[in-house]
């Protein structure tokens, strides 16, 4: 056994496929403690905030202020400022009042802003222009002003009874706070989704939920194919014949059409998380149920087993003791590819809105089809869809290059 | 010829069997489960004049149609014969369209999709694995690993990257159908044109899909063929290399086509769920608004199409399996 | 004495594993066949008797490589020759073999005749595909193989004709030297009796002039051949006819290994080698002295400290320890 286990971690494949593993699921159970948020609660309003800091507003006006000269950081505000639409509406004013296209560099906010204050004239009069887009280009103006003043922010409170407004204060350009010392702030690191959830806490959560549904469909799926297999093996004759017919039944029904048609009938209230893996557990047991048999098979008509025979072991007996040890590699390298082909049920299940219902948990499956549903994917908010499939990948993957690593290590003829 | 005969007798037979298995589970499953649908539709019946009378009128419509209220038996006999018809009733979710219509539009869409994509995946994968195995070295080391990783990716990731790297970055391909919305289908050129751009990225996505999965199993075969004991007595008889690597690489190709047989149901299944990523007008989606629809009389019917539609792939994949490996009209002679 | 017709020479070949490390399964090995004589070969699972017989072939592939010594088959010196050379003009014509696996030796997806096809035109393209078919057939009829085999495919064939097939298709080209891998070690009595009586013939018939035989099973080893080698850790331990080997062997390995043995006249039924207690040492990093020096019961501790040198006894044989004849002898009989 120990011999066993050191020969697996000497496995690359196995110890990069298993360092990936481990870290995910020390990642999903460490992240709550620090982050002890309901992963499902509504922070945002609003749809898909990217990710960033978030400091409160409110709470940064009242913290200590500090001076700082940074030199780039007017331009830095400027550019912040002024929009890509306001950036175009100017370089159409000035191409019309006869600036060669040649002068007017999108980039360069600050050059933009001069060139428009020397040659903005709200009472020109502009052949071919309407009057609806002379209002914008005023609009436009106030605004470049507001963004373009140095003067500072007054700040007043208002008295509650008169509602006269004294000046509290004021928030010069060279004013800055420390983002530690705000009380508030948050840190969204995969911004938020559709609904204006916190995506990182979410998918640490609905990591976790996938793998329990991942686990518990595999260990359905491989006790399930483990006893049909021991049984069609062991026992063989007619039992052997029946299990196999359905084995093979089920090889060629597709199970996700069976999974799709239970998970439909069972009804959107019904599923849960569990109830789901159980029934992807249910309907994914072929593969075990094959291996183990032809390994039972092989391994029936060996010396040691023949021997227990003999000295009158019962079947259970023999089972336990001569038949699983010889078996125990497949069995776990078929758990495990369960494990992954769980996940990726549930996954394709939830797509097709057959998932576990949304108001409990997440899991990566019903994420994903957030995500597709609000077309994350087509708006370029890469935060709310990528992030999911990297972790399905990661998991998928990392379960993979275990069995793969297992494998090389149970069946050397695959090693070079 | 008389070996290959009972071979394929022997398929056929199977596939009939499986047929007929997939055929009930399909009409059982749901009647067996908790929340049964159908029964569903028979209180939907009962509820009487407080539902909009058109919705009633559907449910009775489906109601009397497969006999929902009379035992169970009966209800399968008659669905039978209407399957038989091709009637499956009127869809409830696109009303006043009958089911078999909604499935008739899409399911030339899912077959032309998916069996090209399913078939170029496995030639171009194989041919990936039985060259890894036979050159080892940097080309092993680096398609491995990518196949791995590929086929370990759910095929809608493969079609969410793809789209979002082709379709809304470089804008090379439209992100979503099967063809131009402001196109009326007809045999015209633009129409065509636009069947065709919109047909790559499913196409591509489902094709590196099958790649990833298909590569590794040949690997892993040819080599398993490779370290056998007739390659090594066969050298020792001093045939040539090329030759030997050609009985290697034909011989782990029949298990693969097996293998091709036993997971095509699984290729498709996630094809499927490609097929929604894109909106593509397939079966896919086709099953997404049965479900969003609540609509089980097209759910129903496009799982059992499905399923027929495996089973006949399945079928075909053995038959020609069984032109190609010689032993079977051999083995089957005797 | 009669004519030489396979002679190797310090022969070493190791294998290089996918980690880089090399495995001396064989180590400077020297052996000499004469005409109409059969060497047969014993000793522990791994011992490399395997890679012995492989190494013989003068073909090497990965892992096997080729480190140093000479191989020479019927005084025709083939070591240095090109591979591809080797390949055309030695392999199946010169010296032939019968690989351990038999049983799956046999590419599974061509009929028989095919591969045999494939045999004959890889030394002869121009060969047509009838005058190959009456070949084999000949072939198979002068061995009492029924001629319909060849239109079969191997799985097809039951598991000794499926062996007997294999030693036709090996000894098609006309070899010199047969090397025999346990041919029947996965067959039940009857066949393994018949392949037997096949090789026997072989010899027989002078279809074959000499022939090395691997097996497990001590009493074939006895009734075959007439030459015994037996080896331990990639080395011969000890070489001579076959009766003195057996029923008084020198070496203290094969006195283990033939320990149960002690009447001739009663025949060797049913008799296997015995177990020695302990395990091989590792082939990676062999003992600089006595291989077995670890599992030896009479060890000196001279053993361990430097390499042990071949003596020779009488005109034939030799064996590989530090004690001479006489002190083994003694040191036999004090333990009794
Ligand atoms: N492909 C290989 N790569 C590395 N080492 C090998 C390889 N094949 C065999 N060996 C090693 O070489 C040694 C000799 O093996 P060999 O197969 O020649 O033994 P054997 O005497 O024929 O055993 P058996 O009686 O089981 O057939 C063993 O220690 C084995 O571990
Ligand atoms: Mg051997």
């Amino acid at each position: 056994m120990k011999h066993t286990l050191q020969q697996i971690f000497r496995s690359p494949n196995f110890v990069i496929g298993f360092a990936i593993f481990m870290a995910l699921i020390l990642f999903v159970f460490i992240y709550p403690l620090v982050v002890p948020d309901a992963p499902l609660a509504i922070i945002a309003q609003g749809t898909f905030f990217p990710p960033g800091t978030y400091v409160s507003v409110y709470d940064s006006l009242g913290s200590t202020q500090y001076t700082l000269n940074l030199q780039n950081a007017s331009a830095a505000r400027i550019g912040s400022k002024v929009s890509d639409t306001d950036k175009a509406a100017i370089k159409d004013y000035l191409v019309l009042v006869g600036v060669p296209e040649g002068q007017i560099d999108l980039t360069d906010t600050q050059k933009l802003l001069e060139q428009w204050k020397t040659n903005y004239d709200p009472n020109k009069n502009i052949s071919g222009v309407t009057n609806a887009k002379r209002n914008q280009f005023i609009r436009l103006n106030t605004s470049l002003q507001n963004a373009n003043s140095d003067q500072g922010i007054v700040l007043a409170s208002q008295d509650p009874t008169s509602g006269a407004l004294t000046q509290t204060g004021t928030v010069k350009l060279t004013d800055y706070v420390d983002i530690n010392q705000i009380a508030s702030a948050k840190v969204l690191p995969l911004g938020t989704d559709n609904f204006g959830r916190d995506v990182l806490t979410e998918l640490v959560s609905a990591t976790k939920v996938s793998l329990q549904i991942g686990f518990v469909a595999g260990l359905i799926a491989t006790l399930i194919g483990l006893t049909l297999g021991l049984l069609a093996g062991y026992i063989g004759g007619m039992l052997d014949d029946i299990i196999m017919f359905i084995t093979n039944l089920f090889t060629v029904i597709p199970s996700f059409v069976l999974l799709i048609l239970i998970s439909f009938s069972i009804g959107q209230d019904q599923r849960g998380a569990v109830t789901i893996a159980v029934v992807i557990g249910f309907t994914s047991w072929v593969w075990t149920a094959r291996a183990v048999r032809s390994q039972v098979i092989s391994l029936r008509n060996r010396d040691h087993v023949n021997l227990s025979k003999l000295s009158g072991h019962s079947i259970v007996h023999i089972i336990l003791s001569d038949i699983l040890p010889y078996i125990a590699s497949y069995v776990v390298m078929a758990f495990i590819l369960q494990i992954s082909s769980g996940i990726l049920a549930e996954a394709g299940l939830s797509i097709l809105g057959l998932g576990p219902r949304t108001t409990d948990v997440p899991t990566l499956g019903l994420m994903m089809n957030w995500a597709m549903i609000y077309q994350a994917h087509i708006l370029g908010k890469w935060w709310a869809y990528f992030p999911i499939l990297l972790d399905i990948a990661l998991i998928t993957f990392s379960l993979n290059l275990m069995n793969t690593g297992l494998d090389q290590v149970f069946n050397p003829a695959l090693r070079d | 010829m008389k070996g290959y005969r009972r071979y394929f007798l022997n398929k056929l037979a199977w596939f009939l069997v499986t047929l007929i298995v997939g055929f009930l589970l399909n009409f059982i499953l749901p009647r067996m489960m908790p929340g049964d649908p159908v029964a569903l539709i028979v209180s939907h019946m009962a509820q009487g004049q407080s539902n909009a009378s058109g919705v009633q009128a559907i449910y009775q419509q489906y109601a009397e149609l497969f006999g929902t209220n009379q035992p169970m038996y009966v209800q399968f006999f008659i669905y039978l014969k209407n399957v038989a018809r091709g009637d499956f009733g009127f869809s409830f979710s696109q009303y006043p369209r009958s089911v078999a219509d909604v499935l008739s539009a899409s399911i030339w869409w899912t077959i032309c999709l998916q069996f090209p994509a399913i078939i170029v995946g496995w030639l171009v994968g194989n041919t990936l694995g039985a060259l890894a195995a036979y050159l080892k070295g940097g080309f092993d080391k680096v398609l491995m690993p990518l196949s791995i990783f590929i086929s370990n990716l759910p095929a809608f990731g493969m079609a969410v990257i793809l789209m979002v790297i082709f379709g809304v970055n470089l804008k090379w391909f439209p992100t979503s159908g099967g063809y131009g919305f402001d196109l009326i289908p007809t045999l015209s050129l633009q129409f065509m044109w636009s069947v065709i751009v919109h047909y790559q990225l499913p196409f591509w996505s489902i094709v590196l899909i099958a790649i990833g999965g298909q590569a590794i199993g040949m690997r892993s075969m040819s080599i398993y063929e490779l370290n056998a004991d007739y390659v090594k007595y066969s050298r020792f008889l001093g045939i040539k290399d090329n030759k030997i690597v050609m009985y290697v690489f034909r011989n782990a190709m029949l298990p693969q086509i097996t293998g091709l047989a036993l997971s095509v149901g699984t290729m498709v299944g996630g094809a499927l769920v490609a097929e929604i990523v894109f909106s593509y007008p397939g079966l896919g989606s086709t099953l997404l608004n049965a479900v969003m629809g609540q609509d089980y009389p097209l759910l129903s019917a496009a799982t059992l199409i499905v399923t027929l539609m495996v089973l006949t792939a399945n079928f075909a994949i053995e038959i020609i399996y069984g032109f190609i490996d010689p032993r079977i009209k051999a083995a089957q002679a005797d | 004495m009669g004519k030489v017709i396979l002679e190797v020479n310090e022969l070493t070949t190791k294998y290089i594993t996918r980690f880089g490390e090399d495995v001396y399964a064989v180590d400077h090995v020297s052996l000499k066949v004469e005409e109409g004589k059969s060497l047969g070969i014993a000793g522990e699972s791994g011992c490399g008797k395997s890679t012995l017989a492989l190494s013989l072939m003068g073909y090497y592939f990965p892992p096997l490589h080729y480190t140093s010594g000479e191989i020479i088959i019927d005084g025709h010196n083939i070591t240095g020759m090109k591979p591809d050379d080797v390949r055309k003009s030695i392999l199946g014509t010169e010296i032939a073999y019968i690989p351990q696996a038999a049983m799956n030796a046999l590419n599974p997806t061509q009929k028989v005749i095919n591969i045999i096809e494939d045999v004959v035109q890889a030394h002869d393209p121009s060969k047509k595909k009838k005058d190959i078919y009456d070949l084999a057939r000949a072939g198979f009829e002068k061995l009492g193989l029924p001629a319909d085999v060849l239109q079969r495919y191997p799985v097809e064939l039951s598991g000794g004709m499926k062996q007997r097939t294999v030693i036709a298709i090996s000894v098609i080209l006309g070899p010199k030297v047969l090397i025999a891998d346990e041919p029947s070690s996965a067959l039940d009595v009857t066949s393994q009796k018949m392949v037997i009586k096949m090789l026997r013939n072989l010899m027989d018939n002078g279809m074959i002039k000499a022939m090395i035989f691997i097996t497990h099973e001590l009493p074939l080893l006895y009734n075959v051949t007439t030459d015994i080698m037996v080896m331990y850790a990639g080395q011969i331990v000890e070489k001579g006819a076959a009766k003195e080997t057996v029923f008084d062997p020198l070496h203290p390995y094969a006195k283990g290994l033939m320990g149960s043995i002690i009447v001739p006249e009663a025949g060797l039924r049913g008799v296997k080698l015995t177990a020695i207690p302990g395990v091989p040492p590792n082939l990676k990093k062999p003992p600089s002295g006595c291989r077995f020096a670890e599992r030896c019961k009479y060890v000196h501790p001279e053993c361990k400290a430097s390499s042990v040198g071949v003596t020779t006894v009488g005109d034939n044989r030799t064996y590989r320890c530090i004690l001479s004849e006489k002190e083994l002898r003694e040191v036999y009989k004090n333990a009794n």
